[in-house]
């Protein structure tokens, strides 16, 4: 048996030997990584649909009845040459009514007796590379002769802009919150573990102990139960979100364009976090302990 | 192999634990350090392993001052001194092979080091075919027997033995001492700070006398 060897297997052996106490250390962090987990999950979906609704925006221009066909040439090219325009389409009378009626599916009276008398305007639907300039571009599409109304909703767009960073900021609040209970409750655990190993770290220091070896099992036993909890919360996590996943795209739909991401995208972004956040409460966690308890 | 020269310890207050100690043993010597409670022997004993850094004067030990090795080489110091306690301070959950073993792992030695070595200062103190025994199965004096075989497991050329028979009956602080000095025949400077008058008496060894923190008797074939 090497020395290293040794080493790992006295953190394993302390582990064991402070058994209850491994055991609900680890339950308190898999339930702080479990609730972490969720966040990163929730985040990373109104992100993804953050991102997919700035990709979709973009803004309906009314055009006069009376624009001849030459005027709305012009038209376009002049939106289509404005900053940040990413696509203009023009939708005919027919094409307006067919979205109206893909509108109204379910209350198709509305349009009835309408197939005759169209009375949806023609439009150009303007799409935007990026979203902040939203309020630029209507400007300056209002400004077009022939344009007699844009319709941009900019209030729901930033609303949902918002909420995703209010989100942003509260998950690593929580994270940080997360973060330094659990590397506490480690340090706290290997506190208690240097305290019952004080016969042995008498004696090997008198034997002539380097202070490695002292405080190497310590620092493995911290490490093995933040690995530890980072894979039994990633299985718990990782179940939990694929049993929910069937369930999920209904409760999306019912809450309308919200979609959930299947666990195919998330489960690798899921498990770096975990592994990264139980290798460093493991370590800083143990090594503040020592720093602190552990007179070599 | 053991120097003090012009040692001072003080502790809080200019309370003088050590007053000016001038001192040397020579390598394969055996000598006990007597005198009673309070009288510097144990801040003696923690200067020598660096437990306590002296406040003036200089500690030699195997040729190095002490006072100047750096914090990281202290550990290397301690392996020099195998230390033996009044309570023996062994792992009752480790049995008396593993003890030795877990004195063996710190210095890093080898697998096979481990075991032959283990092998081997077992059959010095007399307790071959005890390997597997836990400490609380072996009496006060075997105990102490296996707290000796760890501190020589490593090899070191000094022993220093803090009352190594206070806790033990006459009959087998005798046999301890017996042990103790054929380890000193084979070479090893042995060092005893002991309140075993009878002993000291009649082994006949140097004797150095502390009261005060200061050297009141140091003599070639001396008693207590």
């Amino acid at each position: 048996m090497t020395t290293r060897t040794y080493l790992i297997k006295e953190g394993y052996e302390n582990l064991k030997k402070h058994g209850g106490k491994t055991v609900s250390t680890m339950l308190i962090i898999c339930a702080t990584m479990l609730v972490l987990g969720i966040f990163i999950i929730l985040l990373q979906n109104v992100n993804k649909n953050v991102e997919t609704v700035r990709l979709q925006q973009g803004l309906q221009a009314l055009i006069e009845d009376t624009a001849t066909a030459e005027e709305k040439e012009y038209m376009m090219d002049k939106i289509k040459n404005i900053e940040h325009v990413k696509d203009v389409e023009y939708l005919d009378k027919n094409m307006a009514y067919e979205d109206a009626k893909e509108l109204f599916k379910d209350q198709e009276y509305f349009l009835e007796g309408l197939e005759n008398v169209n009375i949806f305007p023609e439009s150009f639907v303007v799409t935007f590379n990026d979203i902040e300039y939203g309020d630029e571009i209507k400007s300056q599409v209002e400004k077009i002769d022939g344009i007699y109304k844009v319709k941009y909703d900019e209030s729901t767009i930033q609303a949902v802009i918002a909420l995703s960073k209010i989100a942003n900021v509260f998950l690593l609040g929580i994270g940080a919150v997360l973060l330094v209970v659990s590397i506490f409750i480690i340090s706290n655990t290997i506190k208690l573990a240097v305290y019952s190993n004080k016969r042995e770290i008498f004696i090997m220091r008198y034997i002539g102990a380097t202070n490695k070896f002292i405080k190497m099992p310590f620092i493995i036993e911290g490490t093995i139960m933040g690995i530890l909890s980072a894979i039994i919360s990633f299985i718990v996590i990782s179940l939990a979100y694929v049993v929910l996943y069937a369930r999920l795209p209904q409760i999306g739909s019912s809450l309308g364009v919200f979609g959930f991401m299947p666990y195919s995208t998330l489960w690798y972004q899921i498990l770096i976090a975990y592994v990264v956040l139980g290798l460093f409460i493991g370590i800083f966690g143990s090594a503040i302990s020592i720093k602190k308890y552990l007179k070599v | 192999m053991i120097e003090f020269v012009n040692v001072v310890k003080k502790y809080n207050h200019d309370v003088k634990a050590l007053d000016d100690i001038n001192l040397k043993i020579e390598k394969g010597e055996f000598a006990f350090l007597v005198g009673p409670s309070g009288s510097g022997k144990s801040t003696f004993l923690k200067l020598m392993i660096r437990e306590e850094e002296a406040t003036s004067g200089k500690i030699l030990i195997d040729g190095k001052d002490v006072g100047k090795i750096k914090q990281k080489e202290i550990p290397y110091l301690r392996r020099k001194i195998g230390f033996v306690f009044q309570d023996f301070r062994l792992l009752y959950d480790r049995t008396v092979a593993e003890n030795i073993a877990f004195a063996l792992r710190i210095i890093e030695a080898s697998e096979r080091e481990i075991r032959s070595q283990t092998k081997s200062v077992l059959e010095m103190v007399g307790l071959s075919g005890k390997e597997n025994y836990y400490p609380n199965q072996l009496s006060g004096g075997e105990q102490q027997r296996v707290a000796l075989a760890r501190a020589l497991a490593t090899k070191p050329p000094i022993i220093i033995a803090d009352e190594p028979t206070g806790n033990l009956d006459p009959s087998t602080a005798d046999e301890i001492f017996k042990t103790l000095l054929e380890i000193n025949a084979r070479g090893t400077t042995i060092l005893i700070v002991t309140h075993a008058r009878d002993i000291v008496n009649r082994l006949n060894k140097r004797v150095i006398a502390l009261d005060h923190g200061k050297i009141v008797k140091d003599e070639e074939r001396g008693g207590y």
